[in-house]
């Protein structure tokens, strides 16, 4: 019965979206929130789901139990660790000694080695410092980059390049240099484009979904199966990283394994449906900004605090001895008397909306062609010129001033009539003369004079040329108008000359001067008329209050000393600096996408309908089905729906991406103790070589159970109690007794635990590509320290190997050497093999031959010194120690042997280059590359 | 066990080094203990006879001729004489977006080609393929083949990993991770494109790539020009006693490194592949020195004709990687797309007779030299391309054929196939496979079959899911095994 309730309902749905395409959000929602829980999975089976897998139960905070050996507990995750070896009767390492631990945390938290210092600081100090080392984040955000399957390259044929993809790396190194806490990193990745659309950083954290590969060749017949595949790596790369459920496995049937079924994967992938690769110009918080902006505000505060301090204690005392001298001749004051309280009407039914300024901001209906009628009343006694001013609006194409689709005007005639307030009629035409404007197209047929040459219909004034600009024009009267008592103006004003080349934004204004300025000074016809009033006997002490106050407010504004301050004051307020604007690729909704060779074939980027795909196949499809989340993971009675929240009105995003992430990072009800699991263990992973669940992109039944499943859920809960902050967990993890053990094998130990499983010692391993490579930089004292921005391809780069730009199809040869994975999908942990072609490379490379050299030559700058110091000083800045007699002696005699061989074959400096063979030599030895 | 995991446990490493003095050190070769184990074909007592696969294989070696950029049937193999007698006619129900430009499809067109019977079977061959044409007596042919995508890079994924997308590991890394390495010191699995400077295949080095497999699998790219691999010429000032000396002592302060730390066998390994790259520094670059060769065998593999002259060169190379042990190699006729490849979408007739004449007489020679070594039996040979093309026109000024996803023509030699035998039909025009259709995870499945695995048992977990390079489907094509 449910069942056909929910094809009828999609079969209504799918109707609805047919004939009002607007309704197709409402619909969705609907398709979501119903079927998937209560059609799919009893909601009491899904509980025995739960509570019969680990990764899926409630999190069990549970105390860290008692063990024997209380004396080598340094905090609680080693009463974990010791109870299990306690039981298997495992006697733990002992501690490594503090030069291997410093060495370990340098790997460990930045990646590069640390050189021996003569004094030797406190190994908790050292770790705290390097917690707030800028190395930290290039160090683990390479994790993190590997897990995120990210690269900046589509992939596929021509695997073009995406220039603006790296701010993403950037944003994840940034994030764990600033500690952001864990959910915020994951809800920023997700949907950071609807939480903080605002904060640049945000946006470019959404490039994690966009990170994948993608086709750029497409014919017809793949647009849709390209598409479905795109949204499949949305999905399977977010279920993977965030909850460590292979989604991806639903996507042709049910999952085999894990209680997620195809109908759920495709509620699951509809979430993806409109978002796609687009680039967006953002504005960048840089230092600099930030520091231009502080000096800007610092630089404005005495300039608005002397102009307020004039207008509090100057100002009304000036006021009021300006009433008692008012100047002899008002209208001298102002030359245009702006028309504020005028009556436009628009004969084709445009809406005129009074701004503040005086002026008319057009709205609603724009008409190919219009003719506006402009009625004003006045109580000048004579006035000589009427100016029209076409004013810019954000509201118009280009700014305006026009309406037209070009932001273009075309005024093709005015008439001005005037009579005595109170006749009948709309009285005497006033003939203009001497027609005057700021700019106009060409002299002709788009002049300002062809506006008053009796040609309505093909000629007229425009402004091409100068569009975005405030523009102006003047019409003098032939003879004055006077009036006693008050003139009523009607003005007429016709655009027949281009399609809707309607002034966007009039302001009217009179003038009584002869042959004003087309800019000279403006003030509302309301002050014009109060001041006008002053100059009358009994002008003032006739007039109320509320004039009184309004003629106030006027006043400043011919006070010459709160006119200079206010000035500063506006001019500091243009300088106001703006934020350098980058672009950069992030994945959203509704915008532009990326431009792809099939655009010319039509190719949609996406589909407004996601369907679900019989065997995942697109040419079966079933209904179309809207966004739901995983049953699995929803708990207390919850449905999708919980974390749902429609979009706003003409919002640009539909929110969904939103809802997936407060489902997500919804500790209580939603996915989130699994995302603390998940994450916890990829901690552990990199600190120990393995994690506590060795499979870290998979905690589904197939996995591999946790080692300390109590530890586990332990560690989760103080990442959560900690408001998801990590560094505090990498410190919990460093000071323990656990990390700390020594990383001697030893045969009995094994014998119990040949894995190391139970850690009963710290288990050796070789370091990764980045780290080799990074230390060979740093100790050869060629280490470019730059941080972030373009990556780059080119081999010879000293920066760190995270700012590598990854191509796709040029991946870097010796990343790849040292097993950095493919990123073509989700990579928990990497490979690790030992093959000859990294020994070539110690051997044989070029580039390697180089970094030799040049610590070589960084030796022999060093104090001088007998060869002996030349071997002690390379061992502890290559190895960190000092070595032992024998391998003094070793290197001596080889030094020896080298500088006599060059010598004799009279080559180049025999010493340096001895110390060069010397140099690579410890750069290949075992112990450089090994992690103990 | 999950291969993944074991490999990545450094405690695996334990067993390791008795495995490495024997089997060598192949640049695919470590890690495959960790396979076996995983496939449960390391016995206990004797980890050695487990490097064989599910069952013995009758080829050990594969050398796959790509046919770059998508060969047409009907002007290579797939004879119609139909198509002469509808030249220009319509194509009653034609989809015209069955290839890549929708909007320049033609009339049906025939072949350019004459074709003649060729050897004891008789097979009909185009004129293009004087020499190949010699050895049909050896070519088992596949005339139904199809594929899923139209368009190259999917189909090229296709062809090589099984599924029509980007990530999934390549037939060669497969075998490779199957079967490891005989070689002690080249790469296992071999990857040589176009010479001439008309680019890689689409898609580049993802189909070579080792997906989710341990990158070890991956194939080994050689640089068409200069130095095949990285790293094979010691730095400028050294000598091979100097470098011998360092070498020395690295080996010396490794091994009072070990006494320091004697159980961690990796650290051993580690010693070791320094001592294979040294003597790499000789052996590879000697395995590519085709100049050495004979003046006959240059002769007949074309090696001093202008035009196939780069072809012959690789083909020897590959014989010679073979002869040492190496399991894979793939050689890419033609360079991206177009008229720099087998993609014929304008004048087909200049087209496929150019690329025909630079690898008719390099790959026939091949299958001679193999032959005469008695390599052949056991060097499995394959042309394919990864998709056909149509029987009707694409339009233009000298006609050409588009893409074609629903049939194309393949031939298998040497390594258990039979000789002189077709396998599957087309339809009357060559349009689509009609006769027992051979799709391209069948294709693979018959290459894993050869080298002795069972398609459905050689998987790896990833994701949460047993993969494997036929997907989900792959039937064995037994008709043409022996």
């Amino acid at each position: 019965m449910e069942t056909n309730a929910k094809t009828l309902a999609c079969r209504l749905i799918l109707w609805t979206w047919v004939f009002h395409p607007w309704f197709v959000f409402a619909a969705e929602k609907e398709g979501a929130s119903k079927p998937v829980e209560s059609v799919y999975r009893e909601s009491g089976e899904l509980e025995e789901e739960r509570s019969r897998h680990w990764a899926w139960a409630e999190l069990k905070d549970s105390d860290p139990p008692g063990v024997k050996n209380s004396k080598w507990i340094r905090n609680p995750i080693d009463r974990f660790i010791l109870s299990k070896l306690e039981k298997a009767g495992i006697v733990p390492n002992p501690e490594a000694d503090e030069r291997i631990l410093g060495r370990r945390a340098h790997f460990n938290l930045v990646g590069l080695p640390d050189v021996v210092k003569e004094e030797g600081g406190s190994l908790d100090r050292m770790i705290d410092e390097l917690l707030e080392s800028p190395r930290f984040g290039e160090r683990w955000a390479r994790h993190w980059l590997d897990v995120a399957r990210f690269a900046e390259s589509h992939g596929f044929e021509q695997d073009y390049d995406r220039p603006h993809a790296y701010h993403y790396r950037d944003f994840v190194i940034k994030a764990f240099n600033m500690d952001m806490p864990f959910d915020q990193f994951v809800r920023w990745q997700l949907a950071g484009d609807e939480i903080a659309p605002d904060d640049p950083l945000a946006m470019s954290a959404t490039g994690f979904l966009g990170a994948g590969v993608f086709p750029t060749q497409l014919t017809e017949k793949e647009f849709e199966s390209a598409r479905y595949e795109e949204m499949d790596d949305m999905a399977n790369t977010t279920g993977m990283a965030f909850l460590g459920l292979t989604i991806g496995c639903a996507r042709c049937h049910d999952h085999k394994f894990d209680p997620i079924s195809a109908m759920e994967y495709y509620h699951l992938v509809s979430t993806f449906g409109q978002t796609i690769r687009s680039e967006i110009d953002a504005p960048m918080d840089t230092e600099r900004y930030r520091e231009d902006l502080a000096n800007w505000e610092r630089a404005r505060e005495p300039l608005l605090a002397a102009r307020e301090k004039f207008e509090r204690e100057e100002l009304p005392g000036r006021f009021e001895k300006w009433l008692l001298e008012p100047p002899e001749n008002p209208d001298a004051l102002a030359v245009w008397a702006i028309l504020g309280n005028a009556e436009p009407k628009s004969l084709d039914g445009s809406t005129f909306v009074p701004q503040e300024d005086g002026s008319f901001l057009l709205s609603g209906k724009n008409p190919r062609d219009d003719r506006w009628v402009v009625e004003a009343k006045v109580s000048m006694p004579v006035i000589r010129a009427i100016r029209i001013e076409a004013l810019t609006h954000k509201s118009m194409k280009r700014n305006g001033p026009g309406r037209a689709s070009n932001g273009n005007i075309a005024l093709s005639d005015i008439r001005v009539f005037a009579k005595k307030i109170g006749e009948e009629g709309k009285g005497k035409p006033v003939k203009l003369i001497n027609p005057r404007a700021d700019h106009q197209q060409n002299t002709g047929t788009l002049s300002i004079a062809s506006s008053i040459d009796g040609d309505k219909r093909k000629t007229g004034w425009a402004v091409d040329g100068q569009i975005g600009k405030d523009h102006v024009c003047v019409f003098e009267f032939a003879d004055p108008v006077e009036n006693e008592g008050g003139t009523e103006f009607t003005f007429e004003l016709d655009y027949f000359v281009n399609v809707s080349h309607v002034i966007g934004r009039p302001r009217f204004s009179l003038s009584s001067q002869l042959a004003p300025p087309l800019k000279g000074e403006s003030k509302s016809a309301e002050l014009t008329a109060l001041l006008e009033a002053v100059g009358k006997p009994r002008g003032v002490e006739g007039m109320d209050e509320k004039k009184k106050r309004a003629l106030a407010e006027s006043y400043r504004s011919i006070d010459p000393e709160w006119m200079e301050l206010n000035g500063k004051l506006s001019a500091h307020e243009a300088k106001k600096p703006v934020p350098q604007k980058i672009r950069m690729m992030v994945s959203s909704e509704g915008f532009k996408p990326i431009k792809h060779h099939a655009d010319g074939r039509g190719y949609p980027h996406f589909y407004k309908q996601t369907h679900y795909l019989d065997r995942g196949d697109p040419n079966r499809k079933g209904e179309v089905i809207g966004q739901g989340f995983l049953p699995l993971l929803m708990r207390n009675g919850k449905s999708s729906a919980h974390w749902q929240k429609p979009p706003p009105d003409g919002a640009r995003t539909s929110r969904k991406r939103q809802a997936l992430a407060n489902w997500l990072t919804d500790v209580e009800h939603g996915a989130g103790y699994l995302l603390a699991r998940v994450i916890v263990n990829r901690l552990w992973l990199h600190h120990f070589g393995r994690g506590l669940v060795a499979t870290p992109n998979d905690f589904g039944r197939q996995s591999d159970p946790p080692s300390h499943p109590e530890l586990l859920d332990w560690l989760a809960s103080r990442l959560i109690e900690n408001g998801w902050k990590l560094k505090p967990l990498h410190k919990l993890i460093l000071s323990s007794a656990t990390w700390r053990q020594a990383s001697q094998y030893q045969e009995q130990k094994a014998g119990k635990d040949l894995e190391n499983r139970l850690l009963w010692r710290f288990t050796p391993r070789r370091l990764d590509g980045e780290v080799i490579r990074d230390s060979l930089l740093s100790v050869s004292g060629l280490l470019d320290e730059t941080m972030y921005g373009k990556g780059t391809l080119n081999q010879n780069s000293r920066r760190r190997s995270i700012y590598f730009m990854i191509k796709r199809s040029k991946l870097i040869p010796v990343m790849q050497l040292f097993d950095a994975p493919e990123p073509l999908v989700s990579q928990g942990r990497r490979m690790n093999t030992t093959i000859a072609p990294q020994a070539l490379m110690f051997m044989n490379s070029p580039l390697l031959r180089e970094y030799a050299a040049n610590f070589a030559r960084k030796l022999e700058a060093g104090p001088e010194g007998s060869l002996t110091v030349k071997v002690e000083t390379a061992y502890r800045q290559a190895l960190g120690r000092l070595p032992d007699a024998e391998e003094r002696e070793a290197g001596l005699s080889f030094l020896q042997a080298q500088q006599d061989s060059y010598l004799q074959d009279r080559q180049g400096n025999p010493r340096l280059l001895a110390l060069t063979d010397f140099a690579q030599a410890l750069f290949g030895l075992n112990e450089f590359s090994y992690l103990r | 066990m999950d291969g993944s995991k074991l490999m990545q446990s450094p405690e695996f490493s334990m067993n390791r080094r008795a495995m490495l003095g024997r089997c060598g050190m192949g640049l695919g070769a470590l890690g495959l203990t960790g396979l076996l184990h995983d496939e449960g074909l390391l016995g206990a007592s004797n980890p050695l006879s487990s490097k064989a696969p599910h069952f013995p294989g009758k080829a050990k070696s594969v050398i796959w001729i790509f046919v770059n950029g998508g060969p047409s049937q009907v002007d290579t193999w797939d004879y119609k004489p139909a198509l002469e007698k509808m030249d220009g006619k319509t194509m009653e129900g034609f989809d015209r977006f069955t290839g890549f430009f929708a909007n320049a499809v033609g009339g049906l067109m025939k072949s350019p080609f004459e074709f003649t019977p060729r050897g004891k079977c008789g097979k009909p061959v185009s004129e293009i393929f004087p020499y190949l044409g010699e050895h049909v007596d050896k070519m088992a042919f596949i005339h139904s083949g199809h594929t899923e995508s139209n368009n190259h890079s999917p189909a090229l994924f296709m062809m090589n990993c099984g599924v029509p997308r980007m990530g999934f590991p390549c037939a060669g890394s497969w075998a490779t991770y199957g079967l490891g390495s005989s070689s002690k010191d080249l790469p296992a699995f071999v990857v040589m494109s176009d010479p001439l400077g008309r680019g890689l295949p689409k898609g580049h080095a993802a189909n070579w790539g080792a997906g989710f497999l341990p990158s070890v699998y991956q194939g080994t790219y050689f640089r068409p020009k200069g130095d095949a691999i990285d790293n094979l010429h010691r730095p400028k000032e050294h000598d091979p006693s100097r470098q011998r000396r360092q070498l020395d002592l690295m080996s010396n302060l490794n091994r009072m490194d070990l006494k320091r730390n004697p159980f961690e066998q990796e650290l051993a390994a580690r010693i070791e592949s320094f001592e294979l790259a040294y003597r790499m520094q000789s052996s590879a670059p000697e395995a590519l020195n085709v100049s050495s060769e004979p003046e006959y065998l240059k002769n007949l593999y074309g090696l001093n004709q202008t035009k196939s002259k780069h072809f012959a060169a690789q083909c020897m190379m590959a014989r010679r990687l073979v002869e040492r042990g190496t399991r894979f190699v793939q050689i890419y006729s033609g360079g991206m797309a177009n008229q720099r490849s087998w993609d014929g979408h304008s004048d087909i007739k200049g087209n496929h007779s150019g690329f025909a004449a630079e690898t008719d007489q390099p790959v026939a020679g091949l299958l001679t030299d193999l032959d005469q070594r008695g390599l052949l039996d056991e060097t499995l040979v394959i042309w394919a391309g990864e998709f056909g093309r149509l029987p009707v026109a694409q339009k233009g000024g000298k006609p050409g054929r588009d893409h074609n996803p629903h049939c194309f023509t393949a031939w298998l030699a040497g390594g258990g196939v039979k000789g002189g035998v077709s396998y599957g039909e087309s339809d009357e025009v060559g349009h689509k496979a009609a006769v027992d259709k051979v799709h391209v995870n069948d294709f693979h499945a018959t290459i894993l079959h050869l080298l002795g695995f069972d398609h459905l048992r050689l998987t790896y977990r990833y994701g949460g899911r047993d993969f494997r390079l036929t997907d989900v489907a792959g039937k064995v094509i037994a008709p043409i095994l022996t």
